[in-house]
């Protein structure tokens, strides 16, 4: 029964203690990984969202450095302006006294350029050497300004000729031949010759506020560092980090590094690099800040780009502010590796949890399980000890009290049975005691009957006493063949059943002596015996007791004639099989059911319709001859032709087997 | 009632013995026992031409009172025939041998017993023993 019960398990576990493993095994995996993942992405979102406020408002600093060293520059020119020496100098086209004195305020403030130019726009006195002078400067745009009492202060680009009319150096300062740079947008050119400048203009100006002139001066950013380093310093505070500089600032002239401290892979200053073509393309094309990460030169930086435009608006170069990358990815895979090791250990932590608590969970389970085997074995004094109480201790205690209730109900049919069985003794002693006492007077009364029946006592004086006598005669025999039977009966159900096996001639030590037996009721019923095979069964042998062999016989031939069809036929017949010998009492008459074959061999069996009181039979022949074929090892069936025939069939052994 | 043989019956039965005596007496002479030992005594001092003994009987049963019999050469040539219970099975006769129990007779029967049949049987033992005493 149990083996049909399949546990459909898609787990590859046996035991329920590495299910539930699994199962939390299972669970914590699915819900530590989706949070890790989570929980990684938002950590991270939020450290480059951070990095990338942080950079601009380093970007918006930056700035602040940048402008404030623009209107420095244009403090020093107006205040220069106003000295008491530039306008009576001016007035008087005193050239020389122009020249000395801007050149000493020139290297005191530390401008590049610083240039007066007359009202009409022609350049008076330059301060630097060749200290050229003479040239028309009125076109441009901050002297134009400055000519009609503007200050302005701005970035300009500044070509190259002009560059030279205000030093040679500078024209070599300015000069940038570009280096290769991965990322970088192609461009035509391979150099660059003019400069940007930070530049400022004032108009000088008499008692009457009348232009007098222009002052002129800037800064050129190319090679100038002090603005990027100042950032550093001031945004940055200068941190560094493996051996690199954290914050980096840059000027850029159109898309080319004039002034950095992002340094090459030599440790040089990057100048003369360019910068990336998607932050060209947003700053310097479209005109729009670019906060993201960036490619800077040869490494990942958290990037702010914004341009620089001219007086005129126009964009000429870009200022940079970044960050370097690694240090905020450094922090986040260090935050991953946290989130993950925390998980780990959770997991280790859950497991370790897991297993006490499966364990304390599926113990009494096993428990109870191995106590059911041995309950199943028989052993009902066993007791399951579980105290929890839960489900599986108040299954305990069912189980407790089941074992109990089926120990009860086992004693109790063990005691029913051995008094049945006692019972069942008693009868069967009184079954043996009443037959075998009955025995005794029914041979008597059976010899008397025969001898009145023979007129050996002296003749009978009417027909209708012979007729009772007959009657009597035929009704002893009955009560007799029963005895017999009930004494079979009582020898097999006893146990006392022995068996003497030996190799016999069925037919003259079983056979034979019943057919003489039952010849008398033979002809009183008119039927004829008819012997099958006559030859081979003559010389037939089997192992088996002859005295129960004998019975068997008696049984059958006594079932033939009781049902048999008066005047019919009964045929004995064997035959050799492998083996074993079959045997067969077939007799003419109404046959049996199919469905009743097997019943007759049960103990008590009677058919329906057997009703005529002549043919009643204890219903134990048939049983006593299956039990005796049975215990030679053979088998024992009827076959019948309802309303024809009927033919009981038997097989032994040939040899004995040895067990 | 000479000229008639002489049948010893021995059972402990009286009814029995009744009976038998009326079927055997039509052609023998009859004389009966009631237990073993007086069997014995009685075929010692009568001399019978045969013996039928009944197997279950108190103080001394057929097998011990059939040895006894046997032993003695008074009676060891009297034929003695056996009457099987069917305490013993069912039907022991001629064709077979009491099972475990070696016993010297000559012929068994059954019970119940068919008186023609007991006659016909003792008959015939006298006639086989007839030539050997002539």
């Amino acid at each position: 029964m149990w083996e049909k019960l399949k546990v459909s398990a898609r787990l590859p576990f046996q035991s329920l203690w590495a299910k539930l493993i699994f199962s939390f095994l299972l669970v914590v995996l699915a819900g530590g990984l989706a949070s890790s993942i989570i929980g990684v992405r938002m950590v991270g979102n939020t450290i480059i969202a951070e990095a990338q406020k942080k950079v601009r408002h380093d970007l918006l600093s930056a700035w602040m450095i940048y402008q404030e060293r623009l209107s420095r520059i244009q403090d020093v020119l107006h205040l220069t302006a106003k000295r008491d020496l530039i306008i009576p100098s001016l007035f008087g086209r005193d050239t020389e006294v122009l020249r000395r004195e801007l050149e000493k305020v020139r290297i005191e403030y530390g401008l590049d350029v610083l240039t007066i130019v007359d009202r009409k726009g022609f350049v008076l006195a330059r301060s630097r050497p060749p200290y050229r002078a003479g040239d028309y400067q009125g076109n441009d745009e901050l002297v134009r300004r400055a000519l009609k009492k503007e200050m302005v202060a701005s970035t300009e680009i500044i070509p190259q000729q002009e560059l030279a009319k205000e030093g040679e150096e500078l024209v070599r300062q300015a000069y940038m031949e570009f280096v290769p740079t991965p990322k970088a947008k192609d461009r035509p050119e391979t150099k660059q010759t003019s400069g940007m400048m930070l530049k400022a203009a004032v108009p000088i100006l008499d008692v009457n506020d009348n232009v007098l002139g222009v002052l002129y001066g800037g800064t050129l950013l190319n090679r100038n560092y002090e603005i990027v380093d100042k950032i550093k310093d001031i945004v940055f505070k200068g941190e560094r980090y493996k051996g690199k500089d954290t914050g980096t600032a840059t000027i850029f002239q159109w898309d080319v590094r004039i002034s950095t401290n992002v340094k090459n892979r030599s440790g040089l200053r990057a100048i003369e690099t360019r910068v990336a073509r998607d932050v060209y393309d947003q700053v310097l094309e479209n005109g729009r800040a670019w906060i993201d990460r960036a490619f800077v030169v040869d490494d990942w930086y958290i990037a702010a780009y914004e341009p620089i435009r001219n007086i005129k608006g126009e964009i000429i170069g870009i200022l940079y502010a970044g960050t370097l990358e690694e240090p905020y990815t450094d922090l986040r895979s260090n935050v991953i590796y946290s989130f993950f090791g925390i998980a780990f250990l959770g997991l280790v932590l859950v497991l370790f949890l897991a297993y006490f608590i499966t364990r304390s969970i599926t113990r009494p389970i096993g428990e109870l399980a191995k106590a059911t085997e041995v309950i199943a074995g028989g052993d009902f004094s066993h007791e399951v000890a579980i105290q929890s109480r839960d489900e599986v201790g108040h299954l305990a205690v069912s189980f407790n009290r089941m074992t109990m209730t089926l120990k009860a109900t086992m004693e109790e049919l063990y005691m029913v049975n051995t008094k049945l069985q006692d019972l069942n003794r008693h009868y069967l002693e009184m079954v043996g005691f009443i037959t075998h006492e009955l025995n005794q007077p029914m041979g008597v009364l059976k010899g008397f009957l025969i001898l009145l029946q023979d007129e050996s006592l002296g003749p009978l004086a009417s027909p209708k006493q012979k007729q009772a006598v007959s009657t009597m005669l035929r009704n002893v025999d009955a009560l007799i063949n029963m005895i017999q039977k009930y004494l079979q009966l009582g020898r097999i159900e006893s146990g006392r059943m022995e068996i003497n096996k030996t190799r016999v001639s069925v037919f003259r030590e079983a056979l034979a002596p019943v057919l003489e037996d039952e010849k008398k009721q033979l002809d009183m019923r008119k039927m004829e015996v008819v012997l099958e095979n006559e030859e081979v069964f003559r010389k037939a042998e089997a192992v088996a007791d002859p005295v129960l062999l004998r019975i068997v016989f008696s049984n059958l031939i006594g079932n033939a004639l009781k049902y048999g069809r008066q005047g019919g036929r009964i045929w004995c017949g064997m035959r050799d099989e492998s083996g074993e010998c079959l045997f067969y009492i077939k007799n003419e008459g109404r046959g049996i059911p199919a469905g009743k074959l097997a019943m007759v061999f049960e103990k008590f069996a009677r058919l329906e319709g057997e009703l005529e009181r002549h043919r009643r039979g204890t219903g134990l022949g048939l049983f006593n001859a299956k039990v005796i074929v049975e215990k030679h090892g053979g088998r024992i069936w009827a076959e019948s032709e309802e309303g024809a025939w009927a033919n009981f069939l038997f097989t032994l052994p040939k040899e004995e087997k040895r067990s | 009632m000479a000229g008639l043989a002489k049948v010893l019956v021995i059972d402990d039965e009286p009814d029995l013995v009744e009976m038998l005596r009326m079927a055997l007496e039509r052609h023998f002479e009859v004389i009966v026992a009631f237990n073993g030992k007086e069997g014995v005594a009685k075929a010692k001092a009568e001399k019978p031409d045969a013996i039928v003994l009944d197997i279950m009987m108190p103080e001394q049963d057929g097998f011990a009172a059939c040895r006894e019999l046997k032993d003695n050469p008074q009676t060891a040539l009297t034929p003695i025939l056996i009457l099987t219970g069917v305490a013993d099975y069912f039907g022991r006769t001629k064709y077979t041998k009491l099972s475990g129990m070696e016993i010297e007779a000559e012929d068994f029967i059954s019970k119940p017993v068919d008186p023609n049949e007991l006659v016909g049987r003792v008959t015939a033992l006298l006639e086989k023993d007839k030539p050997s005493k002539t």
